[in-house]
């Protein structure tokens, strides 16, 4: 136990979102247990599994330099493909009147940042397209195939930045709490 | 010519909260509140271990996380009848205490506030008479003319670049938004500081629970935090210090900031105070345990029914018969198999999806009924059984509360106005003035337990063979969060969570009584049914929580709430 958390302290952060319990759309938590798995990953990083915070983002992204943000995505293309988005692109539509503090808030974190100072100067989404997002404990064979294709594709970033990320050797697979001893298996 | 209007957010897949409202002659006449998602996340934790559950359960929502993790444990513990070390409901209590303050704040400043503060018309402010507005109100060192300016000019570059950013799908300039523009500016200002004081108190969760959002140290009989004073890597005075320097914090920002906007804002829209009662029936159960077993709390419980302080009763303890036995949910108007009103302990959750139909089925939500009865549950409940029940800091900051309130709108007002819209504000504020004190004073208890040289945090439960049932209660941001569990042989039977939002924005039972969401509605004015700011103005002051189950961004469309004219 630190003095603080580590996720909230450091200058880069990998931020795996969605729901463990509801099939695919744990597709980003999923992502950061991979990497835990069979990554090394240097100082400066940090990898945290945020499940769906809605606005509570806040304390997550709030003074990091930069933010890769791992999510399911609404999108045309078929359940596993890949898609990234820069800042200005998860920008381009506002967000709209919320009901409820649940709603995605990645949007709103962003710019309520940004509007008192502190939001990040780069921010990557590693979004995957998911195929069923309902109650269930385990990916669709597609997502659970793409889970390590976005892993490197967090990794391929973090050394853009000149963080240290490489794969390592005989690591045994990734098996998070919540799919017990079957894996991804549906 | 009455006219529908139905707010339904398509942010995700599926969608979750769906509000119907009737309009004629401005006003609201009739409403249907509907959860739009199957959740029945509970099938997930029959057959596993109950030690387990708690693990499962705060991932049901991504924003309750610790709520439902704090629940889940007290459910198995009542339910195996033992008790926790003092350590373990100190450091529990510290996490909720923190936890709750972290979600008022982010309710009232991110959620809400937009719906009666004007971000444009803050442009036209004098910062300096601002400032000598926040002075008169309040002795926090940030309303200074300069960051006043600071924030004016910052607000002036986003509108003048043509992105109004967070605040573009604000209802500004309607015709409902009343505050001077010196007010819009300093509430602007305090949106912005209150992304600070959400930093800050969160680390008090974050030290205590190991990690956020999602807490490792609960168990079933008590917490894993090892304390050793003399070890860098256990709970420390070093780290209860950093605790305590969070909470004075927090302390300060709640006392200086939030309570005199809210005051302010409710006496600058002393003409709302009429609207947004509905059900009158409330329901609030006691936390903070300041003992083993959970029979003493520095938060009470208990119901009140028909508006009628006289009529509180309390609920007491743990395991409290008086709740135990009165709680129900009903389906007659939810997509479920049947039309019963069963107890938790007895349903089973057998979806059955329909159309939407006015008079028949139109929700995915249950209608919990406690003796048959809606009940509205949140602070506002809280804050009426504790005022009637003569809790001493519920009866100071309620009676300091009304006299700001009635200073600023230089009238008398009583706590009568609570039953409303705004008064579910304003009792949202008074509750966290009282956790504010209270996490001070549990800080301060568990040190001296320590002190005393306990430094026991953790009983083995034992799980006998044979079926036992249990519920837990907690006293949760939305209110009243209850979960039940059948074990048998060790291994969950069955498990139910009957969640605040439940209790608030249920459908209509099978007596036709609507739930408290909907009740709330009707009577409301609609100045404009293009732009329904009331309807989200009064959902909001009940802070819901239905939307909390999946997560799929958005990016290629219009991430927008659409209204529907019909």
């Amino acid at each position: 136990m630190g003095e603080r958390s580590p996720d909230e302290e450091a200058e880069v952060r990998v931020l795996g979102l969605g729901n463990v319990l509801m099939g695919d759309d744990a597709a980003g938590p999923w992502v950061v247990e991979h990497l835990r798995a069979e990554y090394e990953i240097g100082p400066g990083a940090s990898l945290t599994d945020v499940g769906t915070p809605g606005l509570d983002l806040v304390p997550f992204i709030g003074g990091a330099r930069v933010v890769i943000l791992v999510d399911t995505v609404k999108s045309k293309g078929e359940a596993g493909e890949l898609r990234f988005y820069r800042r200005d692109e998860i920008l381009r539509y506002p967000p709209g009147p919320r009901t409820s503090p649940h709603d995605p808030g990645v949007k709103e974190t962003l710019l309520y940042l940004e509007m008192a100072g502190s939001g990040p100067e780069e921010v990557l989404l590693v979004g995957i397209v998911p195929g069923r997002v309902e109650k269930g404990l385990f990916l669709t064979p597609a997502v659970a195939a793409a889970i390590p294709e976005a892993a490197e594709a967090v990794a391929v970033e973090l050394r853009r930045l000149g963080i240290p990320a490489l794969r390592r050797p005989g690591s045994a697979p990734a098996r998070p709490w919540w799919a017990g001893e079957e894996g991804t298996a549906p | 010519m009455s006219k529908r209007i139905t707010v339904d957010p398509v942010t995700r897949i599926e969608g979750h909260l769906r509000v119907d409202v009737e309009v004629d002659g401005g006003h609201v006449k009739n409403a249907w509140s509907s959860g739009q998602m199957f959740r029945g996340i509970e099938e997930i934790l029959k057959g596993r271990d109950p030690r387990d559950a708690w693990l499962f359960t705060q991932r049901f929502c991504g924003v309750c996380t610790t709520v439902h993790a704090i629940t889940s444990v007290r459910t198995v513990e009542n339910a195996l009848d033992i008790a926790v070390p003092m350590n373990a409901q100190y450091i529990r209590n510290l996490i909720v205490g923190a936890h709750a303050m972290h979600d008022h704040i982010v309710h009232f400043y991110h959620l809400s506030a937009l719906d009666w503060v004007d971000v444009v018309s803050a442009l036209k402010a004098d910062p300096a008479k601002t400032s000598a507005l926040a002075e008169s109100l309040s002795p926090w060192p940030h309303n200074g003319t300069a960051v006043l300016k600071g924030v004016q000019d910052r607000l002036k570059g986003f509108v003048e670049a043509g992105q109004l950013g967070i605040f573009a799908n604000g209802y500004w300039g309607h015709p409902a938004m009343k505050l001077p523009p010196e007010v819009n500016l300093l509430a602007v200002s305090h949106y912005l500081q209150a992304l600070d004081a959400q930093r800050n108190i969160n680390k008090v969760v974050a030290l205590l629970g190991s990690k956020t959002p999602n807490i490792q140290n609960l168990a079933v009989g008590g917490v894993a935090n090892a304390i050793n004073l003399d070890n860098e890597a256990t709970l420390n005075m070093s780290k209860l210090y950093f605790v305590k320097e969070a909470l004075d914090e927090a302390q300060k920002f709640i006392e200086q900031v939030y309570f005199p906007d809210v005051c302010a804002i409710g006496a600058l829209y002393a003409d709302w105070l009429p609207y947004g009662a509905g059900v009158k029936n409330y329901m609030a159960v006691p936390d903070f345990p300041l003992d083993e077993k959970g029979t003493k709390f520095d938060l009470p419980g208990g119901t009140i029914m028909g508006g009628d302080l006289g009529s509180v009763k309390e609920i007491k303890a743990f395991g409290d018969p008086y709740f135990k036995e009165n709680v129900t949910e009903s389906i007659a108007h939810a997509w479920y198999d049947g039309d019963w009103q069963k107890h938790p302990y007895d349903e089973e959750t057998v979806p059955k999806y329909g159309k939407w139909e006015d008079d028949g089925k139109y929700s995915w939500v249950k209608a919990p009924r406690f003796q048959g009865k809606p009940m509205q549950v949140g602070p506002l409940a809280q804050v009426l059984v504790g005022f009637a029940l003569k809790h001493e800091p519920t009866v100071k900051w309620a009676v300091k509360t009304l006299e700001t309130i009635g200073a600023v709108a230089k009238t008398k007002v009583g706590p009568e106005i609570l039953h409303s819209t705004l008064g579910r504000h304003a009792a949202r504020m008074i509750r966290t003035c009282m956790i504010a004190e209270i996490t001070q004073k549990h800080w301060k208890l568990l040190v001296e337990n320590i002190g005393k040289g306990d430094t026991e945090i953790f009983r083995k439960p034992e799980f006998p063979s044979g079926e036992q049932r249990g519920f837990g209660f907690h006293e949760a941001p939305r209110g009243a969060l209850s979960h039940w569990i059948v074990i048998r042989d060790g291994k969950i039977a069955n498990y139910q969570a009957v969640v605040p939002s439940t209790w608030n924005a249920g459908p209509r039972d099978g007596k036709g009584q609507v739930g408290p969401y909907e009740a709330s509605l009707i009577g409301n004015p609609v100045a404009d049914a293009e732009r329904p700011l009331e309807v989200l103005r009064t959902i909001h002051s009940f802070d819901p929580c239905l939307a909390c189950a999946i997560h799929t961004l958005d990016v290629e469309g219009n991430e927008i709430a659409r209204v529907r004219l019909a």
